[in-house]
């Protein structure tokens, strides 16, 4: 079991090594699924291992970094999804797939929000929850 | 030799004891039994498909209105429906978009929401005569206060399709769905060997007058489809039936991402097993049906086959292309599909759907041909600048900035020791660099350059210059070494001086 973490970076924190300096004390090997950042501060999501997550979260609140567990992922609306497999090869973690039946599956544990197959569906049944 | 009719069939099927099964089924039957033994044990096979057919639409008859109108222009929705013809008909097309939301709400959703028995805006302009005085009209509608509502669709149910991929470095958003860059995904449509005319590909048993499952209500094959093109397999259908009987399970309106709005259309045809001919095209797998991997990253109609693939290489999620694995997305529905053979299946074994033969066949010699067109294309060849002036990574800055200055042009094409087209450095990006303390070309190129082909046509190079707001690209060759450039001063010269 993987738990995925959002950081938060003002734009202060943004102009430290915070990520390397955590992963330095605590020896976690840290996934980054996402980044976006600029200037002005912005976010990473990462990764760690179910028995990693409170080091990491401790170590990150010692640097004052704001962070939030996120355990959502995209949505589907199951009664809109014609199961027509648009947005399957656009997935980058496969976590949206088609399931031997050629329904369509969702592994939220894979998602990375990353929100490319939000448009790319046809009946827009897939949706961004609030984070 | 087994020898079957249709009224024998009928009969059958009103005796209830017809033996229907789908076309995946008789896949199974005819790999394991054979022609001869499926012929003879098989009454019917029904097919199905569900993709996004553009080429669909209603007509509508609104009644008359008093005083009464004959509508020159209306709006369902803010989409706007054909009514060049009489008073108070229209015709809604899928595709035509709202002129008020643009991409996110089309044709296919009007029609959707009337099926769903959903209020309908309905505005309507006139020029007035003296037999329809008015001249502007507003009201709300529902599908049961149309005296007809009958969906009409010029082509439907493409035999077979084609599978797309993007050679682009951008991501591109087509017909065929959102394309990654350098071959990153690949999508294809059309359901196999569930797909109608992949079932009877000389088309003995579908022509004008088969009765059809569309939409979830029965209706009718008209005509060939537009663009029929059977002697490659991509036959089609022109189809009908009343948009009042059907279900927003089996007609969904669609949006194409960047790409403009659609209707799904789900569709099953009966195939009456004959013979053993029918028996053994009915019994065609996904092995067996052949589709074309096309690049849609060149933006011109006859687009280079990189691959032939079948439908059963396809279905399995992923296929192998210049040696990496890449993911595949369906665009049409399987699960939709299966549904719609095996509701067809139900129908037929209840005795509330019965076999007709057609009463006009469809052509099997004809040929979908392109357009006349007056003009030449003209290429990013054509009208490139062939003498460019390109910089190094290494050089510095301000060699840049002196060939800007002497030269009056603004793009410099950064490349490397094989002349491959690795960064661009613009007028602007010495702008920007003064001050920074930059030494180098290297620091300040941009990497990620847009290129054209040397045959690409001149409209597609000013709609990526557009796209991407950009005024010049690099035209590279297959390898990605310069062959010249083109800037927007180009295109407009092209506009100003006239076409030659």
């Amino acid at each position: 079991m993987t738990r995925r973490i959002l950081l938060r970076y003002s734009a202060e924190k943004a102009a430290e090594p915070v990520l390397a300096s955590v992963i330095k004390e605590t020896g976690v090997l840290v996934n980054i699924l996402y980044a976006d950042m600029d200037t002005k501060g912005g976010e990473i999501l990462i990764s760690v291992k179910d028995s990693d997550a409170e080091r990491i979260f401790s170590a990150l609140s010692k640097r004052g970094i704001e962070f939030q567990e996120i355990k959502d992922a995209i949505r589907v609306d199951w009664d809109s999804c014609v199961h027509c497999g648009a947005c399957v090869s656009l997935c980058p973690t496969k976590a949206l797939y088609l399931k031997e039946d050629a329904s369509l599956g969702l592994d939220e544990q894979k998602c990375v929000l990353c929100e490319i197959c939000v448009p790319a569906c046809p009946v827009r049944a897939l949706k961004i929850p609030r984070l | 030799m087994v020898k079957k009719t249709i009224e024998e069939i009928n009969e059958r099927i009103r005796r209830g004891d017809a033996v229907v099964v789908t076309a995946e089924e008789m896949v199974e039957i005819v790999k394991s039994k054979g022609a001869v033994a499926a012929a003879k044990e098989v009454d019917v096979v029904t097919t199905g498909t569900f993709g996004a057919m553009c080429s669909s639409g209603a007509w509508l008859n609104f009644g008359h209105a008093d005083p009464p109108i004959k509508m020159q222009r209306v709006w369902l929705n803010d989409v706007e429906a054909y009514t060049g013809v009489a008073a108070v008909d229209a015709y809604i097309g899928a595709a035509q978009l709202s002129e008020t939301r643009g991409f996110d709400y089309g044709g296919g959703h009007v029609i959707e929401d009337l099926v769903r028995g959903e209020e309908i805006h309905v505005r309507a302009l006139a020029y007035g005569t003296d037999c329809y005085p008015r001249r502007e009209l507003e009201t709300t509608i529902t599908i049961h206060d149309l005296n007809q509502a009958v969906l009409l669709n010029p082509r439907n149910a493409h035999q077979r399709y084609v599978a797309a991929t993007n050679s682009r470095k951008e991501t591109i958003y087509t017909y065929m769905g959102t394309l990654l860059p350098e071959f990153r995904n690949v999508t294809f449509a059309g359901t196999g060997e569930l797909s109608p005319l992949n079932k009877d590909p000389t088309y003995r048993t579908i022509g004008t007058g088969t009765r059809i499952f569309i939409g979830g209500a029965q209706g009718y094959v008209v005509w060939e489809g537009t663009q029929h093109d059977p002697k490659r397999e991509l036959g089609t259908l022109m189809t009908v039936g009343d948009l009042k009987e059907m279900s927003p399970r089996y007609l969904r309106g669609a949006n194409i991402h960047r790409y403009g709005t659609s209707l799904f259309v789900g569709i099953g045809i009966p195939i009456p097993i004959l013979d053993e001919d029918l028996a053994r095209t009915a019994g065609r797998s996904n092995e067996e049906i052949k589709i074309d991997l096309l690049d849609y990253g060149v933006p011109r109609r006859d687009r280079p086959v990189l691959k032939q693939l079948t439908y059963a290489e396809l279905w399995e999620g992923k296929i192998e292309l210049n040696g990496r694995e890449v993911p595949v997305s369906p665009l049409s529905s399987l699960k939709v599909a299966r549904e719609i053979a095996e509701k067809l299946k139900e129908l037929i074994e209840r005795g509330e759907f019965s076999l007709t033969a057609p009463v006009r066949q469809l052509p099997v010699d004809m040929e979908f041909r392109p357009m006349k067109q007056p003009t030449r294309i003209i290429t990013a060849g054509a009208v490139m600048t062939r003498e460019v002036v390109v910089g190094r990574p290494e050089d510095p800055i301000t060699k840049a900035a002196r060939i800007f200055a002497e030269k009056n042009f603004d793009h410099l094409p950064i490349v490397d020791d094989e002349n491959r087209v690795i960064g661009i450095v613009t007028s602007w990006d010495i702008a920007v660099s003064v001050g920074k303390g930059k030494q180098k070309l290297s620091e300040i190129m941009t990497r990620q350059v847009i290129t054209a082909r040397e045959d690409e046509p001149i409209d597609a190079v000013a709609r990526k210059l557009d796209k991407f707001g950009i005024s010049g690209v690099p035209v590279v060759d297959a390898r990605g070494r310069l062959r010249g450039i083109v800037t927007s001063d180009d295109i407009s010269k092209l506009i100003g001086g006239g076409r030659k």
